[in-house]
């Protein structure tokens, strides 16, 4: 008896019903989803963000297409992961693409406007020797002024445009003005409390004196007025920087900088585009190609092994403990799958140290190498053999899993028929078992093939890529991956990040990557008929 | 207002929806199903975010509830890892999503500023409030970003029933000490494992008169590796001669976990550690004594001081605020007093140091980064690291000559300085 | 039925019971026996590095790897601390983030892969070619990518913002197809198609046949698709700690992540304590499972 016609059996009894219920809750679904799409287009067109404003339309018009038209079957099975992997998926690939086309990293992290802004900031000094005045805030016609207790116990009062001059018949206490005639005074939580009035409270510079060399009054928190001096001026029409004490003129460049004449720039550039610079960069350093190929050739290889060893071992535990004569197999499956159940950066740094090379540290070389003194963190083979067995043991629950559950949806009627045949298990196993396990589990493999491609948590605190290669300036060492490397090279790890290049050498592996497992893909296919 | 009205409406009607076809099908749409209770907050101005890590929270938490209650300004403390602030601050900020005040450490100073991401801080006139080095430490060209707040070092540990005697001048009289103790090792230090870690061994790179970068008069750095020449070579040739192939003083073996556990357990006299390090010894049952770390090289053993501090975002919209709240609300000698007790750090200003100092053991580190110089916050110093860290590890380990392995390390820095 | 009963006739009918008796446990030996041990060995691979874990979370201070003696002390002073920390509340929300996303990834990935399986659809290689190359982008920037869409969607959406549970579970849903369709793609594959037009000449319409027949049968891949989902979200603090801005909000990941990432002032104790907790549900979880993915088939309708 096979299982289709049990379950062709079963079905006969079911009476179908037609488009019932179904109907009716696939309409409120639907109802659903244009509301909550429309909401966030009509949110959208309230704080004018037109991208989600589009992309809300136009998904909630393409639901409506695939889910009230009667073709488009497909879709409608596809379409709500699709939905997701677009938005968060695809998005984030897209702006690795736009950020590889820029200068985006540290010294060019935003806009040319927010980049002077930064630097007016950062030239504004205070006037070594000038005073400092305890500070009161009061508003006349001309809007906010200082008003300022001087040594003397004078009251001064300044605005933009006028000087700090001596204001008759204003009343002080302690050090705060409390009256000023023709002026309103504003108490601090009263400042406090009102933000328009911070900003221009900020923005306000009141002129020592006639001469703007002089410097201006400034505050900061709203209680004391100090002499600043900026040194550098701004000039928006024509886009230059001029340093004020030496006159050098710094003009805005096309590589998002402040450049003067004589090549020197100032610290704080701003994000521009710059075409392919960054893959062209990628390609001609050659810093990095040495390595790159020991690299490459070593990720391929680690990606492989990983897959190959926790699938065999996955494979074989699965098989060995899916027998019912076993007792206990519910216990002793949850235990096998321990490793799983923790953190993997947290195994990774455990392995890391039960691998240290002196035994008295090391439990691996001291319960299994007789307490000899192996290197297996700082030699380049064996460090090798220990990311490829630490990642075993954090693999092999994954496949054991996946093999347990796709061992159960062989067919068992087959298995007994050969077992009646009397094949032997081994060879039941060869050319039933294993060719029925591989359709459902290869796309699997090439799929943890990708995933450890890119893994980058198991490298990186492990070995972080080390024993390093001593022929070559560049940090990496014989365990790093094409991963890890971009981490290394963009900078990312150290204070200077360079994100225009590590993009673009994502993409470049992304590419390589995608074309090899595209091909592998279209080999296996051809080979199992595994599509 | 219009705004909230409106997505109330929605989402009411949305939840009915969802709820109606409870048991749905499709999971897209039935995880809208509670809106409601993750809504964030509306931005109200006037309000202050501060990110501050776990451990100062509640010290952060008590000067803003005093200034709350004076000036009715509501601040926000977002707690995040003290290790993503600096990555999440550049990135955030020039998005107009960042805090209006960060705690951070000071070498990330060189990094904010190249992207334009803090703005500067006025004491006043009150910098002398404050113990030298932080101000320094927190001075980039000129200006001061930041309020300095603590300190942290390594100074040299040691345990007073093993070593009984204050640690003697010079390296090599301390490990003598230290055989004589009987103990299994004369001395631990973390060296990072197979890494390096050429922050622990600064101290005794520094008494050979080998800073990483040249230092100005006024104690600033250039971009100039200062590790090269013969004070260099003198102190590779030391790390050589004392490493697994020579004396075995130090070892790759070490990581932080080990050395803290070795001294922990009884098993070395004498370690480099910093504060953070003092709870776990004390906690198995060691009384130890803390002392600057002794010479190997002639001149002072200086080691990296770091410091921490709070900065102000550049794109703060609420900056008068902010200062107000760091100047006249973190600067005084009760909110101090509160973030130490809340996380023991060295204090920064000096008033709360001389207070906590009668702690023998905090006295103890504070004279140690007396010495000591600020850890170089210029942008280069994160690309020395790695390079530095390997060379050290690597002729330690007696992987490769001494003077070899730092002519690469001087060679690798500067192809990397300069690119 | 089983091995066993066809093994005893063969034994000689004429042979004294005693070596019977000691055939059969050689037998038993033989077939099922060794397996135990076996197991213990397994066991012990799988789990000896762990007793560091249990180790540290016992210890009252100390270190992780910093020593190879293990259990010096006992004490269960770490976990009563994590009754100080937000640890409960960190759980509660992994555990809702976590149900969420296993049952939004498994009802998307199963009627995908349903799509993939059985229609024959223009276009239909190259979607599963790019499900499978999608996944292997490095996702370097992911952080500041995911940022800044949720920055922009929580302008218009604050419940698909910045530090909301319910776009954190979106942007986990947004990786659900990649991984999962793939997983269960091959397992529908297995399923004969006889099955679906059998049904469909009764009568039924695809998406009957989808809910009622086909997802019945691949009931242990929905289960193992759901366990490793569940592990993967419950794990993940890169994401999840982009998103979720304020503590109240962190999932266990990210809180303890943060216990222990300052090397030199990490709480390896609090931190294990807190690790050997969050493993319960998981292997609860699989535990709950076993029987969907065992029993899937046998206890369906094909025996009946």
């Amino acid at each position: 008896m096979s299982i289709d016609n049990a379950v062709v059996r079963e079905s006969h009894a079911r009476a179908w019903e037609g488009t019932g219920w179904g109907f009716a809750v696939k309409l409120v679904l639907m109802a659903a989803v244009n509301a909550v799409g429309l909401y966030i287009a009509w949110s959208a067109w309230d704080v004018e963000q037109w991208g989600v404003l589009i992309g809300s339309l136009a998904l909630v018009a393409v639901a409506d297409v695939v889910y009230f038209s009667r073709r488009r079957l497909a879709g409608k099975y596809i379409l709500p992961g699709l939905v997701f992997l677009l938005v968060f998926q695809v998005f984030t690939m897209a702006y690795t693409v736009y950020v590889a086309t820029t200068n985006y990293g540290t010294g060019h992290n935003s806009t040319q406007e927010q980049a002077v802004d930064a630097l007016l900031i950062q030239n504004e000094r205070p006037v070594e020797g000038a005073p400092t005045y305890p500070l009161t805030i009061v508003e006349g016609e001309e809007g906010p002024g200082f008003a300022v207790v001087s040594e003397t116990g004078q009251v001064l009062v300044g605005t933009a445009e006028d000087p700090l001059t001596p204001a008759d018949g204003a009343t002080v206490e302690g050090d705060r003005v409390t009256s000023v005639p023709g002026h309103d005074v504003v108490g601090l939580p009263a400042l406090l409390a009102d933000p328009a009035l911070q900003e221009d409270v900020l923005e306000l510079r009141v002129p020592v004196s006639e001469d703007a060399d002089d410097g201006s009054y400034r505050t900061r928190e709203g209680t004391r007025a100090t002499v600043y001096a900026s040194s550098l001026d701004w000039d928006p029409e024509a886009q230059t920087m001029t340093d004020a004490v030496t006159g050098t003129v710094y003009a805005a460049s096309d590589d998002g900088e402040f450049v003067a004449e004589d090549g020197s720039s100032l610290p704080v550039g701003w994000r521009v585009g710059v075409g392919f610079e960054n893959f062209t960069k990628a390609f001609t350093d050659t810093n990095y190609s040495g390595p790159f190929w020991k690299i490459t050739a070593w990720t391929f290889a680690f990606a492989f092994l990983t897959v190959a060893t926790s699938f065999l071992l996955g494979l074989a535990i699965a098989l060995l403990f899916n027998d019912r004569r076993i007792r206990g197999r519910t216990v002793m499956r949850t235990l096998f799958i321990l490793p799983y159940a923790f953190p993997a950066f947290l195994s990774a740094l455990l392995w890391r140290g039960m691998l240290n090379s002196n035994p008295d540290y090391g439990i691996v070389n001291s319960l299994f190498f007789f307490g000899q003194r192996i290197e297996w963190l700082t030699d380049p083979t064996l460090a090798k053999l220990a990311i490829l067995g630490v990642n075993l043991w954090l693999t092999f629950p994954y496949f054991f899993l996946v093999c347990t559950g796709a061992l159960q949806s062989l067919p068992t009627d087959i298995e007994e028929a050969a077992r009646i045949d009397g094949a032997s298990r081994w060879r039941q196993f060869r050319a039933i078992q294993l060719p029925l396990l591989l359709i459902s589990t290869t796309p699997l493999l090439i799929a943890s093939f990708a995933f450890n491609f890119n893994n980058f948590v198991i490298i990186y605190m492990l070995t972080g890529g080390g024993p390093r290669f001593t022929d070559t300036s560049a940090p990496l060492g014989h365990t790093d991956i094409l991963i890890t490397m971009i981490y290394q090279i963009s900078g990312v790890q150290g204070g200077s990040a360079d994100y225009g290049l590590a993009s673009a050498l994502s993409i470049i592996v992304f590419v390589v990557v995608g074309l090899v497992s595209a091909l592998a893909f279209r080999r296996t296919r051809k080979h199992e008929e595994v599509l | 207002m219009r705004k909230t009205t409106l997505s109330v409406a929605a989402v009411a009607a949305v939840t009915l929806l969802a709820t109606a076809c409870s048991g749905g099908t499709e999971p897209a749409e039935t995880e809208t199903s509670e809106p409601a209770a993750t809504e964030a907050a509306p931005e109200a101005t006037g309000n202050l975010v501060i990110w501050v890590d776990e451990n100062r929270q509640p010290a952060v938490e008590a000067a803003a509830e005093s200034f709350t209650a004076e000036t009715g300004v509501e601040i926000e403390t977002v707690v995040k890892n003290f290790e993503d602030i600096r990555a999440d601050f550049l990135a955030q900020v020039p998005t107009g999503e960042g805090p209006d005040l960060t705690i951070g450490a000071h070498d990330w100073l060189g990094s904010f500023i190249v992207n334009g991401v803090v703005d500067t801080v006025d004491l006043g006139g009150r910098e002398g409030e404050f113990e030298d080095v932080a101000v320094e430490a927190m001075t980039y060209d000129g200006q001061l970003y930041g309020l300095p707040y603590a300190l942290e070092s390594v100074g040299l540990v040691r345990n007073t029933e093993l070593a009984p005697d204050p640690v003697p001048e010079t390296f090599d009289e301390m490990i003598a000490q230290g055989r004589d103790a009987g103990t299994d090792l004369p001395f631990v230090i973390n060296t990072g494992g197979a890494d390096g870690d050429g922050y622990a061994y600064y101290a005794f790179q520094t008494s050979f008169g080998a800073p990483v970068f040249t230092q100005e008069d006024d104690g600033s750095y250039t971009t100039e590796i200062g590790m090269g020449g013969d004070e260099g070579y003198a102190f590779a040739e030391w790390l050589g001669e004392n490493g697994q192939a020579g004396e075995g003083v130090f070892s790759t073996d070490w990581t932080p976990d080990i050395a803290e556990q070795e001294f922990a357990d009884g098993n070395a006299p004498y370690t480099v550690a910093g504060p953070w390090s003092i709870a776990m010894f004390t906690d198995a049952g060691i009384d130890v004594a803390v002392e600057p770390i002794p010479s190997a090289g002639g001149e002072t053993a200086a080691p990296f001081v770091g410091v921490q501090g709070f900065y102000l975002s550049a794109r703060s919209e609420n900056k008068l605020v902010a200062t107000q709240f760091l100047t006249n609300y973190m600067a005084t000698p009760e909110a101090m007093q509160a973030l130490y007790d809340a996380d023991p750090r060295l204090p920064a200003f000096a008033e709360t140091a001389e207070a906590v100092a009668e702690d023998p053991v905090v006295a103890g580190f504070l004279a140690a980064a007396q010495n000591g110089a600020p850890m170089p916050s210029i942008p280069e110093m994160g690309d020395v690291w790695e390079h530095w860290n390997a060379a050290e590890a690597a002729i330690i380990a007696g992987d490769a000559e001494p003077q070899e392995a730092w002519d690469k390390m001087l060679a690798d820095l500067d192809a990397t300085l300069t690119n | 039925m089983t091995r066993t009963e066809g093994a005893a006739g063969t034994v000689s009918p004429h042979r004294p019971d005693a070596s019977r008796m000691t055939a059969r446990r050689r037998r038993w030996w033989l077939e099922v026996g060794w397996k135990y041990p076996l197991a213990a060995l397994v066991v012990f691979y799988a789990a000896f590095p762990l007793a560091y874990v249990l180790s540290a979370s016992l210890a009252p201070s100390g270190t992780l790897t910093g020593s190879t003696q293990l259990f010096r002390e006992i004490s269960g002073q770490n976990f009563a601390a994590l009754g100080d920390t937000r640890f409960w509340q960190w759980a509660a929300n992994s555990l809702v983030i976590g149900v969420s996303v296993v049952v939004g990834a498994v009802l998307m990935g199963a009627a995908a892969a349903y799509a993939f399986s059985r229609f024959r659809f223009t276009g239909r290689r190259l979607s599963l070619t790019s499900l499978l190359i999608v996944q292997m982008f490095p996702q370097m920037l992911a952080f500041i990518a995911i940022f800044l869409l949720l920055v922009t969607l929580g302008d218009a959406v604050p419940i698909l913002g910045l530090n909301s549970k319910i776009a954190l579970i979106c942007v986990y849903l947004g990786g659900a197809l990649g991984s999962n369709t793939f997983l269960m793609y091959g397992f529908f594959n297995t399923i004969p198609r006889e099955l679906d037009e059998a049904a469909k000449i009764d009568g039924a319409t695809h998406a009957q046949t989808y809910w009622t027949i086909i997802l019945r049968l691949v009931t242990p891949i929905l289960a193992v698709v759901a366990l490793l989902t569940f592990v993967a979200t419950f794990g993940d603090f890169i994401l999840a700690r982009v998103v979720l801005t304020s503590e109240q909000n962190w999932t266990l990941a990210v809180g303890m992540y943060g216990w222990v990432s300052d090397q030199l002032n990490a709480n390896w104790g609090l931190f294990a304590a807190g690790a050997v907790l969050a493993s319960l549900p998981i292997l609860a979880l699989f535990l709950f499972l076993q029987k969907y993915i065992v029993g899937g088939l046998t206890a369906g309708s094909v025996k009946g």
